[in-house]
């Protein structure tokens, strides 16, 4: 049984996304680990698809961006065309402490900077990696399921 | 016959100017060519209503003389070959070509209007060796620029003089039973069954050669890319016309049909070549390649028609043989009209970019504009759908195969299905085909600097090309137009009412059935903007952004991002690989330090054609043997020369001895 659902999130300027959010994850230079979380996120285990949270494969089906990782240079123009490819209304997800801040990367050389340096972020979700239950709890303040 | 005469003469008028060295004196050449064209056209059309003629020339050529008819029949040929003429002469103002290739041009085409005119076997094999011989200099004419044509010229020579030899002796046969070579002789002549057969098989023989039909065909894609560019379309479009005429000509009329089995041959070896033909279509990647196997399809689409047409007759159901021949017939004008159409295009897209390779290809809509709007046209129309030309005559078709069932016996409900699903089929693999042609050719981004170069055409070749798809629009939305022609034509062979009647709609007399191919074309245009009109709409409501194209964030989209010929064909040859049978081959090099660092990998991969394979190497491979066995009989010794004269001459006198 599902919990019952989750106040949305509407102070942060959310969008009314009608209980479902088709998510393009972009790997920005992550080290995977955010990976592995996104996987079980989605697993059968967390199962976020009953939440209304799905990934799709192309930025042209999607509502929102979940990015992974600090945001290096050989990604820095990649993100920027998946985020204007994504059609609007748009949604970023910095997924990660490194998305948010660099984390232990924050003044590498082949870092451009954090996810918000490069695109608009409206979600952020802590941790390193952040556990699959934060993950499920931002995307459940976006659904609102 | 007095325009038939002018016909001919301005022919032989372009071929003398053409010789003069002036330069504005050769664009005459042309502009005679194109006027013998018109003339030839109304000559031919004049035949086919009515006002048909017959001359006796006897001192032209030595022991029959010329002895010239036009008759419905050769009527309809010689006004498609008119039709044809005129667009390919107006294509070739200022081709460059060289003076000889522009000198034998009209002789060519006065080869094609002396065929489908003869009236004797003697003139018809004078007129269809003028023909062979004028056309293979027309493929040879490039061999110093190009090293494949002279390979070309050879098989055409080879195959088309092959073909000769069958008709001469299938004709001669004929000639031999009967009181004299004059076709009127012909018709009346009584032979036997057998004698009759042969003479059907053997010139059968003879036209499927020249019609391309499989496995005869192996000259036809080789010919057609060696010819210069306003050569192919008179090729494709007039001259292996001649291949059906001749089978209709002797067959249903010289011979007044035979019996069931002939057409069944006939019939089958069409359902094969359609088949086969655009298979290989579908896989090639060379434009003119391409257009070649299409030739053949299309010619193998005919030649079920016509065999279908003798089946009939043969079963002694006339009504539906006139249908089918009549839908044979019309397919006939049909794909001259979109061939010549086709085949001009691709003549001014080689003229401009300098190669025919598809995957070389690509962005012609921007830098050619009209050439590409001319060559969707002929696309749609070759590909046999609704808003085209080919769909009439194909529909027809399927027509008189379809209703055949009660008419005919078990064999006509066995083969008849058959033949309807190897149309199916073949109109299926012409739509991927022509897509292809034309989405990889034309669209898209340019795939080769020389495709990004390209500029349109001259106005001329323009013009010449727009002609033909003006032929192919008028012929689609108004096949009633040809009606009477056909009529003529296929009552001068079977003789029952007129098969399909009615102006705007055409009615099946056999059959119920009628088609109205201008209310498909409006209903579909209608369909198209209501589609696009509701789309506006619902596009409109929301707010639109413009945005890149998404590119997978790897950078800009190239050309080689883009589909190619052989990739866009390559799911049809998974599916056609057991008939296909593709080959590939890797090249892997190493560097020379290490057999794991690769250097190089090469990757090869061609589709054969397996006719080719399996029926013409061995036999060419048995006569380079033969011939360097026999080698060794020459070994320059003058004294063996002499024994062997010495040798033959006992052997001979000893033989008429023991005979005698």
């Amino acid at each position: 049984m599902a919990e019952p659902p989750m106040e949305r999130a509407k102070s942060q300027g959310m969008l009314e996304l009608a209980g479902s959010v088709q998510i393009r994850h972009v790997d920005a230079g992550s080290c995977n680990g955010c990976e592995v979380e996104i996987a079980s996120v989605f697993g059968p285990v967390y199962d976020a698809e009953r939440y209304g949270a799905r990934l799709v494969a192309s930025p042209r089906h999607a509502d929102a961006l979940l990015v992974t990782g600090p945001v290096t240079r050989n990604m820095e123009m990649a993100l920027r065309r998946t985020y204007e490819a994504v059609p609007e209304p748009r949604m970023v997800i910095a997924l990660g402490d490194c998305a948010r801040d660099c984390g232990v990367f924050a003044g590498a050389y082949g870092v451009v900077g954090a996810v918000g340096d490069v695109v608009p972020v409206d979600v952020e979700v802590t941790g390193c990696p952040p556990p699959p239950e934060a993950i499920i709890e931002a995307l459940r303040g976006m659904t609102g399921r | 016959m007095i325009l038939y005469a002018c016909a001919l003469g301005l022919c032989l008028t372009a071929a003398l100017v053409a010789l003069l060295p002036a330069r504005a004196v050769t664009v005459a050449a042309e502009v005679i060519t194109a006027l013998a064209g018109v003339v030839a056209a109304v000559a031919g059309a004049r035949a086919t209503l009515g006002h048909g003629w017959s001359a006796w020339l006897p001192d032209l050529l030595p022991l029959g003389g010329l002895r010239l008819a036009l008759d419905p029949l050769g009527g309809l040929f010689t006004a498609i070959t008119g039709a044809v003429t005129v667009c390919a002469a107006i294509h070739g103002i200022g081709s460059g070509a060289a003076r000889a290739t522009r000198a034998v041009i009209p002789l060519f085409v006065a080869a094609l209007l002396l065929v489908p005119a003869a009236d004797s076997v003697s003139t018809f094999l004078f007129g269809w060796e003028l023909m062979a011989m004028t056309s293979l200099l027309l493929v040879a004419a490039e061999h110093r620029d190009r090293p494949s044509v002279g390979k070309a010229a050879l098989w055409y020579a080879v195959m088309t003089h092959l073909g000769l030899v069958t008709i001469m002796c299938g004709l001669c046969y004929l000639a031999a039973g009967a009181t004299g070579d004059g076709f009127d002789q012909l018709r009346a002549a009584e032979l036997s069954p057998a004698a009759r057969d042969v003479i059907f098989l053997a010139t059968l023989a003879g036209f499927a050669a020249k019609a391309g039909i499989v496995p005869l065909h192996v000259w036809l894609p080789r010919a057609y890319p060696a010819a210069p560019g306003h050569v192919s379309p008179l090729m494709s479009g007039a001259m292996v016309n001649m291949g059906v005429y001749g089978v209709v000509r002797v067959g249903l009329d010289l011979l007044r049909g035979g019996p069931v089995w002939w057409w069944w041959i006939v019939l089958a070896l069409g359902a094969l070549s359609a088949l086969y033909g655009v298979l290989h279509a579908a896989m090639a990647t060379d434009l003119k390649r391409l257009l070649g196997y299409s030739s053949t399809e299309n010619m193998g689409l005919v030649l079920i028609g016509v065999g279908a047409a003798g089946f009939f007759a043969a079963d002694g159901a006339g009504p539906l043989a006139a249908l089918a021949l009549t839908a044979a017939l019309l397919h006939v004008v049909n794909h001259a009209a979109f061939k010549t159409l086709l085949f001009q295009a691709a003549g001014s897209v080689q003229r401009a970019t300098g190669t025919r390779d598809l995957d070389a290809l690509g962005g012609l809509r921007t830098r050619m504009p009209y050439t590409t709007a001319l060559f969707a046209v002929g696309a749609l129309c070759a590909s046999a759908l609704p808003p085209g030309n080919g769909f009439v005559s194909e529909w027809l078709l399927l027509q008189s195969l379809i209703h055949a069932l009660p008419a005919s016996g078990v064999a006509g409900a066995v083969t008849m299905p058959l033949a309807v699903g190897a149309i199916a089929l073949t109109a299926g693999l012409a739509v991927a085909t022509f897509v292809k042609a034309f989405g990889v050719g034309f669209l898209a981004r340019p795939r080769s600097p020389a495709a990004e170069r390209a500029a349109e055409s001259p106005r001329t070749a323009i013009c010449g090309t727009a002609l033909a798809a003006a032929a192919c629009l008028l012929l689609a939305l108004d096949p009633a137009l040809v009606l009477p022609a056909l009529t003529a034509a296929v009552t001068r062979v079977i003789p029952v009412g007129r098969p399909v009647t009615g102006e705007v709609t055409l009615r099946l007399s056999a059959i119920t059935g009628s088609i109205s191919p201008v209310l498909i074309a409006l209903a579909l245009a209608g369909a198209v903007a209501a589609v696009l009109s509701l789309v506006r709409a619902v596009a409109t409501r929301r707010v639109r952004r413009p945005a890149r194209l998404w590119d997978c964030g790897a950078g800009p989209v190239s050309a080689r991002m883009e589909y190619t010929a052989t990739s866009f064909a390559e799911p049809l040859q998974r599916v056609f690989v057991d008939a296909l049978q593709p080959e590939s081959a890797i090249d892997v090099t190493v560097v020379k330090e290490s057999a794991y660092l690769v250097q190089r990998v090469r990757f090869r991969a061609r589709v054969p054609d397996r006719v080719e394979r399996l029926l013409y190497e061995p036999v060419l491979a048995a006569a380079v043997r033969l011939g360097s066995q026999a080698r060794r009989l020459a070994d320059g010794s003058v004294h063996r020369y002499l024994s062997y004269g010495f040798y033959a001459l006992t052997g001979v006198l000893i033989v008429l001895a023991v005979i005698s």
